[in-house]
This record gives C-alpha cells, structure tokens and sequence, in this order.
C-alpha cells in the first residue's frame, strides 16, 4: 500500500460524501433521509465506497509515479475515466445486493420473483449504464481536481525527483 | 436479540471523537517537532510527518463516516439549515470538507520529501511546521464548533 493512494482514495471517497451531505442538508432533505436508513448499513454501505474507491484508485495508479512525473500524472487523469466508471459501477453493484437482501426478507416467498428478482432484472442493466456515466464523471472531475492539488503540492510543470 | 440504538449511537460518538483526537493531536505532536526539532533531524521531523499523513487519512475517513452516523441519530429531529443551530452544522461541514481538500496538498508534500535523496534542509522543516501549523489551526477550528453543536 502506498502513502499517495490511500490518501487519494480515502480524499476521494470522504469529500464525495461530505459534498452530499452539505448538499443534501443545505436542500433540507437530509435528515429524512438519515432516518429511514439502518445505522449498520450505512456505515457498511460508507465502507464500502471506501473500499471500491481504494481499489479503483489503486488500479488507476498503477505503474505511475505522480510525485516524480508530469507526464504520469496527465496519464492519470486520462485513466480517471475508466476508472470512475468501474467505481460507479462495483459501488452500485454493493448497494444492489444490500437492497436486493432487504426487499427479498421483507417479501412474501411466493412473490420474490414476480415482485422482486424479475423487476430486478430489468433495472440491473440500465443501473449499470447510469452508475458507469456517473461514476465516470465523477471520476474526470476529480482528476481535474486532484491534478490542481498537486499543482499546489508544488508539482508543477518539470519532472522532479523520483520518488519511494 | 437486538442492539440497544443508543448503544449504538454512544459507540459511533465514541468513535468519532476518538478519530478526531487522533487527527488532532498527531497534529500537534509533528507542529511541536517541527517548531523544536531539538537534536532530530529534519529527516526524522519528515518521518514522523509521514507516519502522520497515513493516520490522518484513517482518521478522516472514520471522521466522515461517524460524522453522517450521528446525524442519523437525530433522524427527523435534525434542525434545518436556517436555524442557528443548522448554521454552525454547515459551516462545520464546509470547514471539514475544506481540510480534507487543502490536506491532499499537504500530504503530496510530505510524500515528495520522503523521497528526496541527500541530506533535508532545515528550510523543510519550516515549511512542515507552516503545514501543520494550518492543520492544527484548522482541525481547532473544528473542534470548536463541534464543541459548540454538541453543547449548544
């Protein structure tokens, strides 16, 4: 594990959520919708967006040395896109699975399959699309974003020195 | 058998003020070596920061986290954004996000001087000290305000 992913990828998922939370709060829609959410799962569903992220995150910074090159971290942000969208797409697989668990328990099981797994089936597929376009977004942004980071870090236009 | 919610809740807090005593005072401890290395040198002071940064993140991410999970414990209790109350929550929320968006900087630093080979000036040491100076200032900040949400 290295120092600049994991900083990249816990900066990446906690200022997500945060940007939400004032977002949602400032609209006055939060605590609505604090309250019909089940503490364990969304402490869960935080870890796991956490945990995707690094994993992205990671995948996305593999072979690059952003500290010590320019021209690996424009090859980043070119494969932020990518990796977003895998993002966007392994977290709505998580979320799908934790809502597919909760409607089947609080089914009839003489309707799980008309009522929940047939319906499910449909949905899957265009979920996944608008996760990969969210997520691929989100993931070009902060590629921007980080990219002014490290313009502030002091990395700038010239290669430095390679780094550990 | 089912766990008690205020449990629950009283573990998250727990949580949450654990992370921020952690993110604090690792602050504090790298702001007092870098501003009195004493017989360290700087090498160290940068190793101690690099140790630092890892568990900053850790406790930024439980800080967000546990944060959300105490907001929930007010579920349709929680005050609106006009309220003063509201007020201190966004400024709050806007300070925290602030942190974590100025700290990537700060943390890309620290990564840079780890690696740089020979010797580290004592100029680097200057500069941890202006970082973790706007660290601690703003982690105080913080505090401060969620001193006064909890109290207020």
């Amino acid at each position: 594990m290295k120092l600049v992913t994991w900083s990249l990828a816990t900066f990446h998922a906690t200022t997500f959520v945060l940007a939400i939370v004032l977002f949602a709060y400032s609209g006055g829609g939060l605590g609505g919708a604090l309250s019909g959410l089940n503490t364990f799962v969304g402490l869960g569903l935080f870890v796991a967006l956490w945990a995707t992220t690094y994993f992205t995150t990671s995948k996305a910074l593999a072979g690059l040395d952003l500290i010590g090159s320019v021209r690996d971290r424009e090859g980043y942000v070119r494969r932020t896109l990518r990796w977003g969208s895998r993002n966007g797409m392994a977290f709505l697989a998580i979320l799908g699975i934790v809502a597919l668990f909760a409607a089947v328990s609080n089914t009839r099981p003489g309707q799980v399959a008309s009522g929940i797994l047939f319906p499910a089936l449909f949905v899957a597929p265009i979920a996944l699309v608008v996760s990969a376009a969210v997520g691929g977004a989100v993931g070009v942004i902060f590629g921007f974003i980080d990219l002014a980071l490290f313009g502030l870090a002091g990395l700038g236009g010239t290669d430095s020195e390679p780094t550990v | 058998m089912e766990l008690d919610p205020h449990l629950l809740h009283v573990a998250i807090r727990w949580v949450h003020v654990a992370a921020m005593a952690t993110a604090f005072g690792g602050a504090v401890s790298v702001l007092a070596l870098a501003i009195r290395p004493g017989s360290l040198a700087a090498g160290a002071v940068v190793g101690v920061a690099l140790r630092y940064e890892w568990i900053f993140w850790a406790a930024a991410g439980v800080l967000a986290m546990t944060g959300i999970g105490n907001l929930a414990a007010f579920g349709a209790d929680l005050s609106g954004p006009s309220t003063p109350w509201g007020a201190t929550l966004v400024l709050k929320l806007g300070s925290v996000l602030a942190l974590v968006v100025f700290s990537l900087p700060r943390t890309l630093a620290v990564a840079r001087l780890s690696g740089s080979t020979g010797a580290i000036a004592t100029v680097v040491v200057t500069r941890l000290r202006n970082l973790y100076a706007a660290t601690t200032g703003a982690l105080a900040v913080i505090l401060g305000l969620a001193v006064w949400l909890a109290h207020g």
